[in-house]
């Protein structure tokens, strides 16, 4: 592989003994903003590729970002969407690392779908993403980024498993046999990250996050996830003074993340977190709450009145999948996530104002 | 593998059926060489491909090509990158990438030609390193592998998953097999970097033109399964032709023909005639005291297969061995 790696003509870095002491930044920026490979919790000025930046995740870190004084002084991020690259493609993908350069990846680009989509199609899932993840892992290698943070999902750990699950537990077990493509093209990043490790001392690593809900979702009904997918039906209910259907008994518990506070937790584990083993991030199993709960928030944050009615004739899914977040609060005892409520009233506000472009 | 050459008097059979070989020649220090047989139409050699080290497989464009050049309607995928214990601890991310960059290759090219049937090659060295025994085909994907060479483990597993997405997705019955310790002619005889077999030969080999001991590694205590390459190599064949489910299948003689380090040693001895002290140094590991396979499913469906007994095996081994000692690769 070749690439061009120039030295900066100034003394400002950090040797690393994992990276090669070496600046990428072929521009006329200050000095300061040359980093080395800074590990003990501190990060100097950075460059951060957001993949997938346009989606759920994405635009809540964008938002955090921007608005939360979550960018710090002389960091450039920079939000990816299909539009800019394919990632499939390796020289695509090469060609987004060579124009910016990033020091840093936040990863969350993926080929998705709902249930039935996934359960017709798992070479498409498993191949697409496989690609994606390779190609986005070794040009981030061999462009000497810093940190990688990717993005797994609770739906790929062991079908038969003890509950909580916990992050030792993701690879004790075949996954869930409808989506198998997609789960195992995910575990396959956290094998890859720990092959980087182990082969160039890399500490690439991926984070873990239960059911995120936010604005900027994929509120379609038949393809989307539970929360997004009642947001928009009761919607439509209010709208049409229908009532509104429930899938299943709503006694099915879940732990929900909001985007916001995913994308808090991001930026942390982008810049303290140092394992390679992945975090599950997401509120804790006493927060686990009931479909049923759920929508009742969303029915009290859209004022709707008609009825509610659970079709237990639909599949309520697994009855809990608890995930242990004891490892989050070992590093963060005191963060406060955003109380259910509040966030999905700010979810259902920003669905209301943005019907018409919302992904449906 | 080693079985390729073999086997091909077998090939010779068919006729009609244009089968496909795959291996990657100069590219890992485990070569595979194959010969041509004239009677064997697809077989690949490294010649055909230009420049030692040719990565053939793990190149999209170059793996067409020669499916497009050869259209055939079976595949055996036997190519891998390889190597001992001490490379692959090293190199973990490139026997992931390498491997999953070619079998991705081989299975994507064959659907897209619609070969009909691909028959990959697993090892158990994939299995769960925490695991119950004896190990069958169910078990596969009930935990990590071990530590040690997890990139290239993982990288076959998804030989499996694939299999297995292809067919839910196009109902393609692409399979594998999954053997046990094999030996053979043709093997890798190095001995700091080959399996126990071959480098027990080789060791003996020298001890014995050389006038020293024979040092064993290991107290000689442990217990593995062996399969003679011809026999693999016919059980291939079979598979190819008759097997018809998507899951794996272990290629194994039974767990009642387990055989100690000791005993295989003694069959080399005797094979190869030597005559001089046989040291044991158990300073150096074992390894696994057992790490045994059920061959219940191979059984089911093959009730009366008979293995080549193992020291007639060794001895055509040891046999070849000789004769082809400055060719040999070690």
């Amino acid at each position: 592989m070749t690439f061009s790696l120039r030295s900066c003509s100034h003394s400002a870095h950090n040797a690393s003994a994992l990276t090669p002491d070496l600046c990428h930044h072929g521009n006329t920026r200050a000095v300061s903003q040359c980093m080395g490979n800074k590990m003990n919790g501190s990060v100097g000025p950075m460059r951060v590729l957001v993949t997938g930046g346009s989606g759920l995740v994405g635009r809540a870190i964008e938002r955090v970002v921007k608005e939360e004084s979550g960018e710090r002084e002389e960091e450039e991020w920079i939000f990816l969407s299909s539009k800019d690259a394919n990632l499939m493609s390796a020289e695509e993908t090469r060609a987004v690392f060579e124009r910016h350069r990033p020091t840093h990846v936040i990863h969350l680009a993926a080929m998705v779908g709902g249930l039935f989509r996934n359960m017709r199609q798992n070479l498409d899932f498993w191949r697409n993403n496989v690609f994606i993840n390779d190609n986005v892992l070794q040009a981030a290698h061999d462009f000497d980024v810093v940190k990688v943070v990717s993005c797994l999902s609770t739906c790929i750990f062991p079908d038969k498993t003890t509950y909580p699950i916990d992050e030792s537990m993701i690879h004790n077990g075949p996954p869930h046999e409808t989506n198998f493509g997609y789960a195992y093209a995910k575990r396959m990043i956290d094998v890859q990250n720990r092959a980087l490790f182990q082969q160039y001392g890399r500490r690439y690593t991926a984070v873990i996050p239960t059911n995120v809900f936010g604005p900027h979702d994929n509120y379609n009904i038949e393809d989307g996830h539970v929360l997004p997918g009642l947001i928009h039906k009761t919607y439509l209910a209010k709208k049409e003074g229908t009532p509104l259907q429930v899938w299943g008994s709503g006694r099915a518990l879940r732990q929900f993340i909001y985007s916001l506070d995913l994308a808090r937790l991001f930026l942390w584990v982008l810049r303290e977190y140092d394992e390679v083993e992945p975090i599950i991030l997401s509120v804790g199993e006493e927060d686990e709450l009931s479909i049923k709960f759920a929508a009742d928030a969303v029915v009290e944050a859209l004022g709707f009145e008609g009825d509610v009615i659970y079709d237990t004739s639909k599949a309520d899914g697994q009855f809990k999948k608890t995930a242990s977040n004891a490892k989050l609060r070992k590093y963060l005892p005191d963060f406060k996530f955003t109380p259910f409520r509040a966030a999905i009233k700010e979810t259902c506000d920003w669905f209301v104002a943005n019907y018409d472009s919302a992904r449906k």
